[in-house]
């Protein structure tokens, strides 16, 4: 399938090649051929090594937050949630976007559980299974996927949008991703517009659907369902350390923070509502807390839903503006001007 | 509505007016319900949402915020940013399941010693007609 992936590691090999960057991460083959491994990539032969499937199994924005030396140029490889939290994490100035170039893909969903040796491509309406086109299959993916209006990666220096065929269109958003197109000598396709209404729809469904289940309860049934959640969490830390927006070094729910108790199992529901607290006005639903957590709590929906509540209530959009800054830790003039005690 | 059911309310009250205004209520001896336990912050926005979260979580049935009013804070933008943190609550208490009612914010300054008194009786009003905190029930 080489024709679906030759694009963009041409990109990565181009990047790499001309000295923008030092090294790129990707999700890419790792030592046995059907994992999908994120891989910093420095060298031209393992550029063949990185796919494009529709499979995003951890975070690339939260691997360099953390263990990246701060100047280094790289590239990445990205969906437009992790290019989202990539901005998000620079306006938490955990990291420089003047170093990064990222190379995005535009992405329709991704599975939930990939079937190791089976290609899997998802579009808006189709699926391509080992090169059968078949109608979507709503079933298979993510289900943050499923509640996700972001197809298509704008805050991301190139934008690639791998098309039925396997051909792929490449656009550049911004001059950085001008630089690497020229660098990997590949034509601009200006101007291709991609259809993101069916996506939309989907998304608008979804929320509706699995949003409206839980306004529907009465408060009561509600917070007997989420404590019901909470109470089979088993305090891995995954939620947490899976987070692209947690980014604290010392974290509140740390055990040497006594705020949560050693050896309680399940944690105080403290737990959850702390992270909720903290990630709720900006969470991304990039679904990375809820495809770690062994315990199949839903959390991803519980902070999705916060989040739009609270986006609506703050006109604010996570991961779209540098500029925009998260609304509970930041005021603005308006704030100034108003007397009451409600923002509106 | 059980009748013998009497709310127990948290305030965290804001050194430079909130808290002078619950002294001046007290002083100059205004009535008001003895349900709340105040404690006393350095501003209104020295109150962590977290703290909210765990006084519901503990049991109690109302959270009151007291800050000063806007462009009075001592630290200049402190209530601005409890105003917000309180919005923010207020979605959350909703959507995991709790009464948005059982958070208040309010302004008051350090001479509005009977509408401290006047917010608390209210308050205490709305939580006596809310209820306890379903959290009791479900076990904390």
């Amino acid at each position: 399938m080489g024709k679906y992936n030759e694009v963009v590691q041409n990109i990565v090999r181009g990047m790499l090649r001309a000295g923008l960057v030092e090294e790129v991460l990707a999700f890419a083959r790792g030592l046995n051929e059907s994992d999908i491994v994120p891989l910093f990539i420095t060298d031209q032969q393992d550029v063949d090594r990185i796919v494009t499937i529709s499979y995003y199994p951890s975070s690339l924005a939260k691997l360099v937050a953390e263990y990246r030396d701060k100047d280094k140029k790289i590239g990445m490889v990205v969906r437009s949630c992790d290019a989202r939290a990539m901005v998000e994490l620079a306006k938490r100035q955990q990291l420089n976007l003047e170093n990064f170039y990222l190379v995005g893909i535009e992405c329709y969903g991704v599975v939930k559980n990939r079937d190791k040796g089976h290609e899997i491509y998802i579009f808006s309406k189709e699926m391509k299974i080992d090169g059968e086109l078949k109608p979507l299959d709503e079933g298979i993916l993510s289900p943050n996927c499923r509640r996700c209006e972001y197809p298509i990666p704008t805050m991301a220096d190139v934008s690639c949008r791998i098309e039925q065929s396997g051909e792929t269109l490449v656009t550049a958003n911004t001059e950085k991703g001008r630089k690497i197109l020229s660098a990997a000598n590949i034509p601009i396709e200006e101007g291709h517009q991609s259809d993101v209404t069916a996506m939309k729809e989907r998304a608008a469904r979804w929320q509706d659907k699995e949003f409206g289940e839980l306004k529907e309860m009465e408060s009561k049934e509600r917070l007997s369902y989420w404590l019901s959640q909470f109470d089979k969490c088993i305090k891995c830390y995954g939620c947490r350390n899976s987070c692209p927006l947690c980014y604290c070094e010392d974290c509140y729910l740390g055990p040497e923070r006594l705020l949560i108790q050693r050896e309680e199992i399940p944690p105080q529901r403290l737990f959850h509502i702390t992270r909720l607290i903290h990630v709720g006005d900006s969470c991304l639903n990039c679904g990375q807390c809820e495809a770690t957590c062994p315990m199949e709590i839903p959390i991803s929906k519980l902070y999705h839903m916060l989040y739009k509540e609270l986006s609506g209530i703050f006109k604010y959009e996570s991961g779209l503006d540098i500029d925009m800054l998260p609304p509970v830790s930041a005021i603005t003039d308006e704030d100034l001007v108003k007397p009451g005690v409600d923002l509106d | 509505m059980n009748n013998d059911f009497e709310p127990k309310l948290l305030g965290f009250l804001c050194n430079w007016c909130s808290y002078a205004g619950a002294d001046l209520a007290g002083v100059s001896r205004f009535q008001y319900p003895p349900n709340i336990r105040v404690i006393r912050v350095m501003c209104s926005a020295r109150v962590d949402p977290v703290y909210v979260m765990k006084a519901f979580l503990s049991g109690v049935d109302g959270v009151f915020i007291g800050g000063c009013h806007p462009g009075e804070c001592h630290y200049v933008k402190g209530n601005y940013y409890a105003r917000r943190r309180a919005v923010m609550l207020r979605e959350l208490l909703e959507v995991i399941g709790l009464e948005p009612e059982r958070l208040k914010l309010e302004w008051v300054s350090a001479s509005e010693g009977t509408i401290f008194a006047e917010v608390v009786k209210d308050f205490t009003q709305t939580i006596r007609s809310l209820g306890p905190n379903p959290l009791k029930s479900e076990g904390i």
